[in-house]
């Protein structure tokens, strides 16, 4: 631990006795792209909140907590973060506090990365905080560090303390999104399990492991608890980061995978804080309720009037309203200020305008009759007369012209003019354009491309990095603007709208960062269209009578994603899936036709030519009726057309009849209606269509089918050719069938020749099985077309002697 | 007491004890037959009181007064025997007891759904299911479960209430040794605290399910987002159910075990609300807990169970009467039955003696269950053995660890040389019959 103590025997002594320097790791990258594009010119951490820095409410819960060292990672806008670290308060002489700022690398995409990167930087010297830059708490972290240290001398293995806090399961700062269920140890408080609940789609089990019950008999599950992302970790944390190089979230990661390894043999413990405050801002909606929190006190001692952490001072009117001391604000007589608001210093709100649960930041311009309302202005922001902002964040400078109207859910980022008469769609995302010059001839694309752009280099998932990379990110999105959505925005406006999020089929996107996840974390989102709650479905134990359970169950799920109201193009999932099982199908069928093409030109036996069919069909998952076609095709296909017909033909038919029919029945199921089916309908698309009566009569005679199967075969309505088009396939269709027609005759006339046979033959014995046998097998050949003479005469020959036959017996 | 003239009816009455009487298949061989006699798992004695007893004293000092008392038709003539009989009728004055049989054979033993819809029509009320072998602590009154039945009915939607109770044993490691199978496994399950609800019973159609993880719907964390989970506890099969329990039973015909199927499934109905709109009842599971701590509670359904009940309540030896002891024999930590013979020289350690054993001269027992009437000869040595009823011990014999049956014995013509040739026989056409 101290490497300085050299002499074992004091060791545990010094431990004890020196007070070592409690360091902290703040995280000041989101590593998402939660805030964009607030956040393409500064990062979150440097986002307001209450009118002061997100990076100097993190410092501020620190020192509050006792922290004198603090380490701040950056990524994105590093240099901003530095500025804005020297020129806070915490560097003055005297602030009893010691900010590093460290730069990672550009390639730093998760916080398992930065945990690397501080490894490797070697700063850790002892147990630490680790923390993320957007971090609003009043948490007295100084005794969980304690309770942290002293458990360390009881458990070498006991590497962090994770802090969360209890509340209630749908507590406004508890992410609905992004949740989890701990289960931990009530007497101990060790964490056993940690599973990450994502809101969307709805989680439907906890997997709790059997095997924590062996050592802890009694477990408590808690879904209640609000994770506040203060880790009080050891040492040996970066390293193990080190070690697992493939952990990138501190929770669903390192957490996940320390608890289920075997190896490790390591523990983590939760610190289950009752009272205090701590929320990250993880999300729009998180800022929201943040917001609100801080508004209403419940940081206290962190409140505006009080420790704000930006310097400013507030005076705390009854309501939660916060009016900026210094006497610069104008607030006209007949203006109405809600509850829950504050107010920077200078902003003015003019006549008859009302300002609702918002936060105005400093310079801010509320025109004659506006309505503001749960929403956020940032420094400078102007609201022209009779607007309505709801729900919305706006960053600084922004000017909304008159009479504009901006919907709940929308982010419109620094400098960005809107108006006059505009019209906001909800949850719109407004950027400025980099060039105030007029590019309207960039807008010549369609409103299609402009949702199929966007979100290629979503798992780096970052804040706005390099500025090339957020340049070529804008231009993406200045790229495809959709003129008319544009022309929605006034007269006056320098804006660019930024895409809806929409998923890249081919992208692996974790649930986590899934748009309809994603939804339950934006501001003034209630997302009521998506079903969260699961209904209860029906395990496969009740099965029987329970069915109709089950049928809910997928109606949910079908009427689930398609029923966003915002109107996302996405492709409803109908769609999707209709495409994906084309493509597997296709996929299918040329591997069918490959391997068929395999075992015909190798002479495969048909057995084995059937395992593989099989597979394949297990492989795709598709219906055995494609199996049939692509066998009957494959068969088809290869007989080859003998220009004169007659003999030939039949014997090059029978052959291949002979060598491969047996494959149809041979490939997980018999079905010789459909057989007929589909070579009926492979014959009449294709030049084999002379082909068909002789094939049909050939299966016939390997007992491939028989002749109650061409009799339900000729009564399907389908087998006329009904309902097909175009006409030409419907005259196929219907030629096949009249064959078939054709020999059905023939089997009714044979019918009554055998019964005849029986009642008059009676003597004539010794020819007659001789005779007959053969006659019922090889009779039925259907005429249909001029070119089969030979067949033709054979079968009118037949048909003879059972005309003869018939008449003997009348 | 005439229990023969029923009482004029109350004309409410709350609740009816159902007390569920079977054969007893874990505790063979001591429930196997003794000749023709069966040898109900209901009478067997614990500290020389029939089983019964508790559960039944239990439910007077409730105050309820009605009890259904269901066993196997075999049964029936040895209980109704008891149940008539001086001794018992005296501590059970206030109660009627209505005893039903079902038919079942020992080996095809009917599921306790099917008893139950069976004898649906029998209860018209409200109901408490008790298995005859649970010996509740004395802490735990009945009277404790009904109230809380009763203030969950009244305020939210319970129907059920159920009570599980934890078993702490220290011999854990010894039973193992004895090959009779290990005791009750206490079943995993889930429950809230606060409002004493019953949220998830594991059973073994989840087992096969997921062997390595718990499988807990987010609906029932959302809803009870403090839930614990215990593998400690063990459930005392005492429900306290509303009448409308036996109409779902009757819905649910594929249900067999009320334990291991209908509860489980009642049980994940509570936060299902498509289910819960189909069977149109809101549903809740009330629990009650009892702590080792405060007194010891037990199910007797296995051997260990029973010899751990009997020395419970044994602090050191009790002797029935009309037993008779000769002298120079120790006996030790061990319960006598009634009109038992004890030789010259005999020392019996930690044993359980069911009535009418004959123990000859200088015969050494340790850890055993000896059942009814059963004999040892002279010098005999068993250590750690089960008998069923009527099973001689042969002289000079030595036996560890096992269960001794009849028809073992009989197999094995060998090792009954020189007993009474008669019974042999008589065994031998028994196994025919069968």
């Amino acid at each position: 631990m101290s490497p300085n103590t050299t002499s074992s025997t004091g060791k545990d002594k010094l431990i004890a006795d020196e007070e070592e320097v409690l360091q902290a790791v703040v995280l000041a990258d989101s590593f998402n792209k939660r805030f964009k594009p607030l956040t393409t010119h500064k990062p979150r951490c440097l986002l307001p909140i209450c009118n002061a820095p997100l990076l100097d409410w993190t410092f501020e819960s620190l020192a509050l907590a006792g922290v004198q060292e603090i380490f701040v990672i950056c990524r994105s806008h590093a240099e901003l973060v530095k500025t804005a670290i020297k020129n806070s308060k915490w560097s003055k002489p005297g602030a009893g506090l010691k900010i590093v700022p460290i730069v990672t690398a550009k390639e730093t995409f998760t916080p398992g990365d930065a945990m690397r990167d501080i490894y490797t930087h070697g700063i850790i010297t002892s147990d630490f905080v680790l923390v993320t830059g957007d971090l609003v708490s009043n948490i007295h972290i100084g005794d969980v560090v304690r309770e942290h240290k002293e458990r360390r001398k009881m458990d070498k293995d006991a590497i962090m303390t994770m802090v969360v806090k209890q509340s209630g399961v749908n507590h406004r700062t508890r992410s609905k999104g992004d949740s989890a269920v701990f289960v931990i140890d009530p007497e101990t408080s060790k964490c056993l399990h940690y599973e990450a609940v994502t809101g969307y789609p709805p989680k439907k089990y906890a997997s709790i492991p059997r095997e924590i019950l062996n050592e802890h008999p009694e477990v408590e599950i808690r879904n209640d608890l609000i994770d506040c992302s203060i880790d009080i970790c050891s040492v040996e944390v970066p390293s193990l980061f080190q070690d697992n190089f493939d952990y990138g979230d501190v929770r669903r990661d390192f957490v996940h995978g320390v608890l289920t390894s075997d190896l490790l043999m390591k523990s983590i413990y939760c610190y289950v804080a009752k009272e205090g405050y701590a929320a990250r801002v993880r999300d729009t909606r998180s800022y929201d309720s943040i917001s609100k929190d801080i508004l209403s006190r419940w940081t206290f001692p962190l409140v505006p009037d009080d420790n704000h952490p930006g310097g400013h001072s507030y005076e705390h009117l009854r309501g939660n309203k916060y009016i900026a001391k210094d006497n610069s604000v104008i607030l006209s007589r007949t203006c109405k200020i809600g509850n829950n608001t504050l107010i920077g210093s200078k902003s003015q709100i003019a006549d008859n305008a009302q300002v609702t649960a918002s936060v105005l930041g400093q310079r801010c311009i509320v025109g004659a009759g506006s309505i503001v309302r749960n929403s956020y202005l940032f420094d400078g922001a102007v609201i022209g007369p009779n607007c309505v902002v709801e729900h919305s964040i706006i960053g600084s400078g922004v000017h909304i012209k008159e009479r504009t109207h901006v919907e709940r859910g929308c982010l419109i980022a620094d400098g960005v003019v809107v108006g006059p008469q505009a019209k906001l769609a909800p949850f719109s995302r407004l950027s400025k354009r980099r060039q105030d010059s007029d590019e309207e001839d960039e807008e010549f694309e369609d409103a299609e491309e402009h949702f199929e752009e966007e979100e290629d280099g979503d798992d780096e998932g970052e804040d706005g990095d390099d500025e090339d990379e957020v340049d070529s990110e804008l231009e993406d999105v200045e790229a495809n603007q959709d003129p008319k959505a544009l022309a929605k925005l006034g007269s006056d406006t320098n804006a660019i709208i930024w895409p809806l999020p929409v998923v890249d089929e081919d992208e692996a996107i974790d649930d986590l960062e899934h748009p309809d996840n994603q939804r339950l974390m934006r501001i003034g989102d209630n997302a009521s269209d998506l079903v969260l709650s699961d209904p209860g479905s029906v395990t496969s134990s009740e099965s029987e009578s329970d069915s109709d359970d089950d049928d809910d169950d997928e109606h949910f799920y079908d009427s689930n994603p398609a029923s966003s109201t915002t109107s996302l193009p996405l492709s409803t999932p109908s769609n999707l899936v209709a495409q994906a099982d084309s493509a597997v199908i296709s996929e299918f069928q040329q591997e069918v036709k490959q391997s068929l093409d395999r075992a015909f030109a190798e002479g495969h036996s048909v057995d084995n030519a059937a395992v593989e069919l099989k597979t394949l069909r297990m492989a795709s998952n598709v219906s055995l009726r494609l199996v049939r076609e692509a066998v009957i095709a494959a068969m088809v296909s290869r007989i080859k057309i003998i220009a004169g017909g007659g003999i030939p033909q039949r014997q090059e038919i029978a052959s291949m009849i002979a060598r491969w029919g047996g494959l149809i029945d041979k490939i997980g199921g018999v079905d010789p209606v459909e057989t007929v089916e589909i070579l009926q309908e492979y014959c009449a698309s294709s030049d084999r269509l002379p082909l068909f009566g002789q094939i049909l009569a050939a299966l016939y005679q390997d007992d491939i089918v028989d002749e109650d199967d061409i009799r339900a075969w000729h009564g399907m309505s389908k087998s006329q050719g009904q309902g097909v088009k175009p006409a030409t396939l419907q005259d196929c269709y219907n030629k096949c069938w009249v064959t078939g027609a054709h020999m059905i005759k023939q089997f009714d006339e044979q019918d009554s020749d055998e019964e005849s046979e029986e009642d008059s033959d009676e003597g004539s014995e010794t020819r007659e099985p001789a005779v007959k046998n053969p006659v019922t097998k090889e009779l039925p050949l259907a005429g249909g077309n001029s070119s089969e003479e030979g067949s033709c005469e054979e079968s009118s020959d037949e048909e003879d002697e059972g005309d003869t036959d018939e008449d003997d017996s009348e | 007491m005439n229990f023969d003239v029923t009482p004029v009816e109350v004309v409410t009455r709350e609740f009816v004890a159902v007390i569920l009487a079977g054969f007893g298949n874990e505790l063979l061989p001591l429930t196997g037959e003794h000749g023709d006699e069966p040898c109900p798992k209901a009478l067997l004695p614990i500290s020389n009181k029939p089983m019964l007893d508790y559960p039944l004293s239990w439910v007077e000092q409730s105050g309820i007064k009605d009890v259904l008392l269901i066993c196997p038709s075999s049964h029936r003539s040895a209980i109704s025997h008891y149940i008539h009989s001086q001794s018992s009728s005296a501590s059970f004055s206030s109660v009627h007891i209505d005893l039903q049989t079902f038919d079942e054979s020992q080996e095809l033993s009917a599921g306790t759904c099917s008893v139950l819809r069976h004898f649906a029509n029998r209860i018209k009320e409200d109901f408490i299911l008790i298995p005859c072998d649970f010996i509740p602590p004395p802490s735990l009154p009945l009277s404790k479960l009904l109230n809380k039945f009763r203030t969950d009915t009244m305020s939210d939607g319970s129907i059920v209430t159920s009570c599980w109770y934890e078993h702490k044993s220290d011999k854990q490691a010894t039973q193992d040794e004895w090959g009779w199978g290990s005791p009750a496994k206490p079943t995993p399950i889930v429950w809230d605290h606060l409002s004493g609800t019953l949220l998830y019973v594991d059973s073994p159609y989840e087992t096969d399910k997921n062997r390595h993880e718990l499988e807990l719907r987010m609906t029932l964390l959302s809803r009870y987002p403090q839930a614990k989970l215990s593998s400690m506890l063990l459930d005392s099969h005492v429900y306290v159910c509303k009448r409308a329990v036996l109409d779902l039973l009757a819905r649910k015909t594929r249900f067999d075990s009320l334990r291991d199927d209908f509860f489980p499934w009642l049980c994940k109905l509570q936060y299902q609300s498509t289910k819960q709109e189909k069977y149109a009842t809101s549903i809740r599971i009330g629990i009650i807990i009892h702590r080792a701590d405060d007194g010891f509670a037990i199910r007797v359904n296995n051997l260990p169970a029973y010899l751990e009940a009997n020395r419970h309540f044994v602090a050191d030896t009790s002797i029935g009467d009309f037993t008779r002891v000769e002298e120079k024999s120790t006996i030790k930590n061990s319960t006598i039955g009634k009109h038992c013979v004890i030789g010259k020289m005999v020392k019996i350690v930690g044993c359980v003696l069911l009535d009418h054993c004959v123990i000859s001269d200088g015969a050494k027992l340790d850890g055993c269950i000896l059942g009814n009437s059963t004999t040892v000869g002279t010098k005999a040595e068993l250590v750690k053995c089960v008998t069923q009823a009527g099973y001689e011990v042969k002289d000079n014999e030595s036996v560890r660890h096992e269960k001794l049956d009849i028809s073992d014995w009989a197999a094995q013509p060998e090792d009954s040389e020189g007993d009474d040739e008669d019974s042999i026989g008589e065994e031998e056409s028994d196994e025919d019959e069968d």
